[in-house]
């Protein structure tokens, strides 16, 4: 288990990690989700001792190591350029560790050779042995690196935006291995990444990261359908987010006055969030029907996405609204560049943030705790 | 079109007065370094070929009126200062570059302080120090005052190489071998030594070439036992004859000879790990 504790870092001033308190647990999947800049890889370069920070603490199984350099922390980093040894085999790579560590080295020949092949076996790699590392693709290396971290055990494998440079298909590929690999080892994983499908399938559980501070952690289904802050829903990239205020007990926003579901009321609201695909299209002109609200906005285009279609507004402010469809749960609808139409969704569906971007408190929720 | 062959001619006549200048003392030496001999002397047109300069070189030759080239004993202590400098000079480049590859208080001056070595006159510095050993007492030897020089002379070149090399290097290995539990020192010895290590190789190659034919600070400081280039200059001050030729010739074989065996080295390495790899991959597939 590892604690951080009020972890703060900041480079000529400008702040790269702010404030933060998290807990590790032992065999999870954690992720953790931010854009770029968002101070994640500092946090990761804090972790594994690369950096020190300028307060705060780190806490490895009840050890204070926040300033124990990083070959005494038994933890790995799987880095985003893999940073394999280009003058050693892929064999050599994955038994540096073993070989060379202070703490614990396997001297006996025999056995690093085992452990190593046990290893490529894990990540898929068996038969690459001799290979240099410049003589494999960008996918194997990336799997090189993971066994090359994993086959000296750590107490956390840190992992450093693992699928980023990986093509589509592979990085799909990957998602399942990680979670596979991960769950035959019982080691935690700390996952860093700025993709937010990847945070939300992957991890147990998920961090939010915004400007060096933690902005959410929870299970993915719940930072997913309750974001208890505005940028949680922005980043997840599934909510029409719009801003506004509260005027004669109506959500203002774009011209257009949305009615607030029922625990908002009364409340001061900034952000009226809805998902894309809680939002139903109709002709013009329609009225919502009770129990629901929405909006009129004007047809641009629509696209195409597989298993679904995303159909893109735009309000009379200018900001666009987008609607999800899936293809199992009603056919394709054509509609005219241009057209108006009116959206409508259920107002148990919307989500209100106060201005300062904190979700408000849902009737449900408090009735949950 | 035309344009691009007109370039083309340019740069053609450009590259052939470059290797004209490079190589044509070159061509000259070994022309006359075929010169009859004794009697024939550093001039066109050759009297008869021979080999008869060679064989002086090596102490072969009948004795004549030309005294033979103090050279066997200079020619030792050159390369052995030559080599000494050249270790000592890498390793500490090596590790100059090391320090500066983070950011340090002072880190500006120390710069200016290390390259000045190689900026300061070889003259200059050579007669400072031959007074300053003067006034210590200090007795002027190749191994003792001229070595210091040298090295206050090549270090800077060394280091200048090596910082280059740890400007393209990836840090991020590094801290990959750190965080698999490998402590600094053996990451250094393991990881970046070796991927270095061309580098380090071009800056002893520098250390020893510039070591190897020194003059002005030698000259002051290098006492009375002489290294190469001093005695060569001495031979100058009495009469010229094609031996030198025939010895700049051997010489110039020599180094050629060095380089082409490290060439074949490298290729060799090179081909060793391609056709491992090309190995494997049939056993994939």
């Amino acid at each position: 288990m590892m604690e951080l504790i009020r972890l703060t870092k900041a480079y000529k001033g400008v702040p790269a990690v702010r404030d933060v308190f998290l807990i590790v647990r032992e065999d999870e999947y954690l992720t953790l989700l931010g854009p770029s800049g968002s101070g994640k890889t500092t946090l990761l370069r804090l972790l594994s001792g690369l950096e020190k920070p300028d307060a705060g603490q780190i806490h490895l199984n009840g050890e204070d190591v926040t300033y124990r350099p990083p070959h005494l922390r038994g933890l790995g980093i799987v880095q985003q350029n893999y940073a394999l040894f280009p003058h050693m085999s892929v064999e050599d790579n994955v038994a540096f560790g073993l070989r060379y560590r202070l703490i614990d080295p396997v001297t006996d020949e025999g056995e690093v050779k085992r452990r190593v092949a046990e290893t490529l076996e894990l990540v898929g790699l068996t038969g690459f042995e001799a290979r240099m590392v410049g003589q494999i693709s960008g996918g194997q290396k990336q799997r090189v690196s993971l066994a090359r971290t994993l086959v000296t055990r750590p107490k956390i494998c840190l992992l450093d935006e693992p699928l980023g440079a990986l093509d589509a298909n592979l990085r799909e590929r990957m998602t399942v291995e990680l979670r596979k690999i991960r769950e035959t080892l019982g080691v935690t994983f700390l996952h860093v990444t700025g993709n937010e499908t990847e945070a939300l399938a992957m991890g147990d559980r998920m961090v939010v990261l915004d400007k060096g501070s933690i902005v959410q952690a929870d299970r993915p289904d719940v930072i997913f359908s309750m974001p208890s802050d505005v940028r949680v829903a922005r980043f997840v990239n599934t909510y029409n987010v719009l801003e506004g205020a509260v005027r004669d007990g109506e959500f203002q926003s774009a011209g257009q006055a949305m009615t607030l579901p029922e625990y908002a009321r009364g409340s001061e609201a900034g952000f009226y969030a809805i998902r894309q695909d809680a939002v139903e299209i109709n002709a013009a002109g329609t009225v919502p029907g009770p129990g629901r609200t929405g909006l009129q906005a004007t047809y641009i285009a629509s696209e195409f996405l597989g298993s679904r279609f995303a159909y893109i507004f735009r309000m009379p402010n200018g900001g666009v609204f987008e609607v999800e469809r899936h293809l199992s749960h009603s056919d394709p609808v054509t509609y005219k560049g241009g057209e108006a139409c009116s959206l409508s969704w259920n107002l148990s569906d919307a989500l209100v943030f106060d201005p300062s971007g904190a979700a408000l408190e849902t009737t449900v929720f408090k009735g949950a705790a | 079109m035309n344009q691009n062959a007109a370039i083309r001619t340019l740069l053609a006549l450009y590259t052939a007065l470059f290797l004209a200048f490079l190589y044509g003392p070159f061509v000259v030496m070994a022309i006359i370094s075929f010169q009859q001999g004794p009697e024939g002397g550093p001039q066109f047109p050759i009297i008869e070929w021979s080999t008869f300069w060679y064989k002086h070189v090596l102490g072969f030759a009948p004795p004549s009126r030309v005294a033979p080239l103090p050279i066997g004993e200079a020619l030792t202590r050159s390369l052995t200062l030559a080599f000494a400098t050249m270790v000592v000079s890498t390793v500490l480049g090596t590790l100059t570059a090391q320090a500066f590859r983070s950011q340090f208080k002072g880190s500006g001056f120390v710069f200016y302080l290390v390259v000045l070595g190689m900026m300061v006159p070889g003259v200059l510095l050579g007669l400072g120090m031959a007074l300053v050993a003067d006034q210590f007492g200090i007795d002027r030897n190749w191994w003792s005052t001229a070595f210091v020089l040298h090295v206050v002379y090549t270090y800077p070149f060394a280091f200048l190489v090596m910082l280059a090399i740890f400007n393209r290097f990836d840090k991020s290995i590094e801290e990959a071998a750190w965080t698999l539990g490998v402590p600094p020192g053996r990451t250094f010895r393991k990881v970046t030594f070796p991927m270095i290590f061309p580098g380090v190789l071009s800056a002893m190659l520098f250390a020893f070439t510039l070591s190897y034919d020194e003059f002005p600070r030698t000259l002051f400081t290098g006492g009375r036992e002489v290294t190469m280039p001093i005695a060569i200059y001495g031979t100058f001050a009495v009469e010229i004859h094609p031996n030198l030729f025939a010895f700049g010739v051997l010489t110039t074989l020599f180094s050629f000879a060095l380089l082409t065996i490290y060439g074949v080295l490298m290729s060799m390495s090179v081909r060793r790990a391609r056709l491992r790899a090309t190995g494997l991959q049939e056993d994939v597939a």
